[in-house]
């Protein structure tokens, strides 16, 4: 890999170390972890429970604090970044994780129309509209009024995508967003992961152990013992 | 969607919670207005003899501490107050504890007994002066019309069949009406008559001594100037104070004889404290049970401030809902209190502002201990 840093890249990691405990019980769990992702990409991260892949997530989704190493996310230097800068890019990312995690005393609706609390430059009315587009786009037009408790898993974490897609996002971090999910559920997601990739340009880095929707990759990147084991281009 | 729906959407989602919640507020402001509302009524009863008097000046004897068990002075020394230009009238009033036999169940009772000019009484009784003809022949007195039920049911009967006789301090004495003055802590009710019926109640105390001298001053008297002056008139074995000196220090008294403010205001801070701790415990619950959630929203770019301004807006949420009903619940207490206690107890405007402002403190404090809760949500641990 290059020192040189692609000017389409959404991600780049130069270097990049990380240790968790201190002292005595400091265990490094990343080593020198150099990687690009580039505008419009779905990169697949797989690799053993323990392997540090979450950990790389929890880095470039700006929640932890770089130690070691450069890291830009959408052209912020989070190597240093200060808490203010790491909220701000926060919030120009969609999250979806592996608990859906929606609120449960909030409708559908209502869970993804918070999202735009973040947002106080769109107006008001437009918010529900969106709101109800995006849900209508995860194929929830018709369950827009319901609680969490209400909805199956997959219908659960297709609220999530579309919350997590609200603010128009400009890149999309997964984690195991499959793993709570049968197979049907599962494939419909990534379907409209796809599908939301593609329309919207939207790059998505997803973190995966479940071999049954490598297909949809366009690159795959493999973690071992807190290394980029290899990058595998499916294309 | 504001902080504030996000917070009602909250409490409102599990409704019995939330009552409970409520609940636990509305046993608080109901018990910090009924213990400071009996605090104050209790006080207001205790001073509301002194508050009746009309006099600009009041002399007592250095001995008393309170009118409701004074030393006397001698009569001499009162009417040297005469030499003062400004001096209009000079009163003298007579109070002592007797005993009142029930005429029912021929049990005595102690009674507050007031020996009060009818002509000129220098004291708020309305109706008093009515009865002044009745009052200055021999062994004639009002009767208290809001004096405690041991006594037996006296104002029924004078309205029923008018005058009755009743023995005080072993000696027969006709009502021939009553007045409607009010109680306290200090006496469980009140008779009034002329001076002359006074000393007859109490043949053992000296006729030439009184309790309270009430002087009236010219209009336009500077009150202070005078008392200084009178003062000077009566030397070392009477003491001058203005009206409101006189109810100042039976405010002292009250204060340092009767437990009144710790009692009260001890039931005040419980009441305070029950409310602080349900609060807290449902609010850090709602806090603690949606952790992985408030996580979840802060990695999506939500900051502190805003999960902070939920709690704070539960917080005053359940103070709201506790407030409105504690209040009228302890509006009824108050009725209740009135009729079991017989002394008055009302609610002021001062009070219920300031019970709604502690309302509000006690549930911001609670949202502000279980606030720390949600510092420690990271959301880092969402993944």
């Amino acid at each position: 890999m290059t020192e040189s840093i692609p000017n389409n890249a959404v991600i780049s990691a130069r270097h990049v170390d990380f240790w968790f405990g201190e002292g005595e019980l400091k265990k490094q769990v990343l080593f020198d972890v150099s990687v690009d992702v580039l505008a419009g990409e779905i990169v697949l991260m797989t690799g053993p429970s323990g392997s540090g892949k979450t950990t790389l997530l929890t880095l470039i989704g700006a929640l932890r604090r770089v130690q070691a190493g450069q890291l830009s996310v959408l052209n912020r230097p989070l190597h240093d970044a200060s808490d203010e800068d790491r909220v701000q890019t926060r919030r120009e990312i969609g999250f979806i994780f592996q608990q859906h995690n929606l609120l449960p005393f909030l409708t559908a609706r209502q869970n993804v129309e918070l999202m735009f609390e973040l947002h106080p430059e769109i107006p008001r009315g437009e918010t529900r509209r969106m709101t109800d587009d995006l849900l209508r786009s995860v194929g929830l037009g018709d369950r827009l009024d319901y609680y969490p408790a209400r909805l199956s898993g997959g219908q659960k974490q297709r609220v999530a995508i579309a919350r997590a897609l609200a603010a128009n996002p400009r890149l999309i971090l997964a984690d195991e967003p499959t793993a709570a999910l049968d197979s049907q559920s599962g494939r419909d997601v990534v379907n409209l992961l796809q599908e939301l990739a593609r329309n919207r340009a939207c790059p998505i880095l997803l973190v995966t152990h479940d071999p049954r929707i490598l297909d949809v990759a366009d690159r795959i990147l493999n973690m071992e013992d807190g290394r980029i084991q290899e990058v595998r281009s499916e294309h | 969607m504001s902080p504030f729906f996000v917070a009602w959407s909250q409490l409102s989602f599990h409704r019995v919670k939330l009552m409970v919640a409520a609940a636990g507020v509305v046993v608080a402001v109901m018990l910090m207005l009924v213990q400071l509302g009996i605090r104050q009524g209790a006080m207001d009863n205790s001073v509301a003899i002194a508050r009746r008097v009309n006099a600009d000046l009041v002399v007592v004897s250095p001995r008393t501490k309170t009118i409701f068990a004074s030393a006397q002075f001698p009569r001499s020394l009162l009417y040297r107050a005469g030499s003062s230009p400004d001096v209009v009238t000079i009163q003298e009033m007579y109070m002592s504890q007797g005993r009142l036999r029930n005429p029912w169940t021929k049990l005595e009772f102690p009674v507050s007994v007031y020996g009060v000019d009818p002509e000129n009484p220098m004291m708020h009784l309305p109706g008093y002066e009515k009865f002044r003809s009745e009052l200055r022949q021999t062994d004639r007195i009002l009767f208290d019309g809001l004096s405690r039920d041991n006594y037996g049911p006296v104002e029924q009967t004078l309205e029923q069949s008018g005058p009755m006789d009743v023995e005080v301090n072993l000696r027969k004495v006709r009502i021939v009406g009553a007045i409607r003055v009010g109680i306290s802590i200090n006496s469980d009710g009140n008779i009034f008559m002329s001076s002359a019926n006074f000393f007859r109640l109490f043949p053992s105390r000296a006729p030439g001594s009184v309790d309270l001298g009430l002087i009236q001053l010219r209009q336009g008297a500077d009150h202070e100037a005078v008392k200084r002056e009178i003062q000077e008139y009566l030397g070392a074995e009477a003491k001058v104070l203005t009206r409101d000196q006189l109810i100042d220090s039976e405010i002292v008294f009250i204060r340092e004889n009767a437990p009144i403010d710790f009692i009260f205001g001890m039931g005040a801070a419980v009441g305070f404290f029950i409310g602080f701790v349900v609060v807290y415990q449902i609010l850090y619950t709602e806090v603690t049970n949606h952790l992985p959630q408030y996580a979840t929203l802060k990695a999506m770019g939500f900051d502190d401030r805003y999960l902070l301004r939920v709690v704070l807006n539960q917080a005053v949420i359940l103070s709201l809902l506790g407030y409105f009903p504690g209040f009228f619940l302890a509006l009824i207490l108050y009725r209740v209190a009135t009729r079991a206690i017989q002394m008055q107890f009302s609610m002021t405007t001062e009070r219920a502002v300031s019970v709604f402002a502690l309302t509000m403190i006690m549930c911001i404090m609670s949202a502000m201990i279980a606030i720390r809760k949600v510092r420690t949500a990271d959301p880092a641990d969402v993944f």
